[in-house]
């Protein structure tokens, strides 16, 4: 489901603050990166956002007026980390909004908040949370990275629902757009679960050193 | 650790075939389930319009200015679209890798 909010669903107060997180975050994710970032590193992160954007157009439709694509942020948090992570989704971001019109340029923090925060801290969490300690490594990398990338869109549909219902703009409160967001994603964000842990299980066998969180 | 060359290269790929096969789902697909943003839909059914002119973009849902509308051009504007967004973000990482210290 496509969850890049347009121009004019979220009214200024919603779109503002969410735009105050984003901008603080940010500003704390560059400071954090900076030491990590070499020239290696950000080949390496342009090279996961041209892939998470050109996944993101295989827009996978849906009978029923909805469709599918992944988002990649639960996948960025896996490989990058919180901070370098959410960079690479904001580039992502900025991209589609500024040159293709996807998602609104008034709606670019909440879309970074929900794909570029959200998703990606809930990704890098479950994983880490799994793998932490050894024994069983594959098994708990696959289940880690399968949970972040599932459980990450279905809290950035949540939060996608909460902007957009708390929003006097859009006639439907958070009771409904909650609740139909997040379902939506939680049911949907199955597959990117399953996509998100076949890549980072290849990525592990082919070149581990590329998993930054494991590092 | 350094992603090797060929590491890039299979990248680089396999970035390349993605963009190639997305207009099978992000056009032809949805032709054939008539397909339309659910956001869209529900600011139809409410009244409410997606609020356009806020910001100019050359690429409007990656189409590409000045292409016919049948899903042959409308395929291959979606593909042009994919490979000039793969190819600023490149820009961007190439840009940043000169600027970072060695």
């Amino acid at each position: 489901m496509h969850v890049h909010i347009p121009d004019g669903f979220l009214d200024p107060v919603t779109a503002g603050a969410c735009y105050a997180v984003f901008i603080a975050y940010t500003a704390y994710a560059i400071y954090r990166s900076r030491a990590l970032m070499d020239q290696e590193t950000s080949i390496l992160a342009s090279l996961l956002a041209a892939g998470i954007f050109a996944a993101q157009m295989l827009n996978w439709p849906l009978p029923g007026g909805t469709s599918l694509h992944m988002v990649g942020g639960g996948l960025a948090g896996i490989l990058l980390g919180p901070w370098l992570g959410e960079l690479t989704m904001f580039l992502v971001l900025l991209v589609q909004c500024l040159l293709f019109h996807d998602g609104g340029i008034t709606a670019l923090g909440a879309n970074v908040l929900n794909m570029g925060i959200v998703d990606v801290l809930l990704g890098y969490a479950l994983f880490r949370l799994l793998t932490k300690r050894g024994g069983g490594k594959r098994t708990r990398a696959l289940a880690g990275a399968f949970l972040g990338g599932w459980l990450g869109i279905a809290l950035a549909g949540i939060a996608c629902g909460l902007e957009i219902g708390y929003s006097p703009a859009f006639p439907y409160g958070v009771a409904i757009s909650v609740p139909v967001m997040g379902l939506w994603h939680f049911g949907l964000g199955l597959i990117e679960g399953a996509v998100t842990a076949l890549v980072v299980d290849y990525l592990m066998r082919k070149s581990p050193s590329l998993i930054l969180s494991l590092r | 650790m350094a992603t090797s060359l060929v590491e890039r290269k299979r990248a680089l790929l396999a970035i390349l075939a993605l963009v190639v096969v997305s207009p099978l789902f992000g056009i032809v697909g949805a032709e054939l389930v008539g397909y339309h943003e659910p956001l869209d839909l529900a600011a139809e059914v409410l009244g409410r319009e997606e609020v356009e002119g806020l910001w100019w973009s050359p690429f409007p849902d990656y189409t590409v200015p000045g292409l016919a509308e049948d899903w042959l051009s409308l395929s291959l504007g979606y593909v042009i679209s994919g490979v000039i967004g793969v190819c600023v973000i490149l820009a961007v990482g190439i840009v940043l890798s000169r600027l970072v210290k060695r």
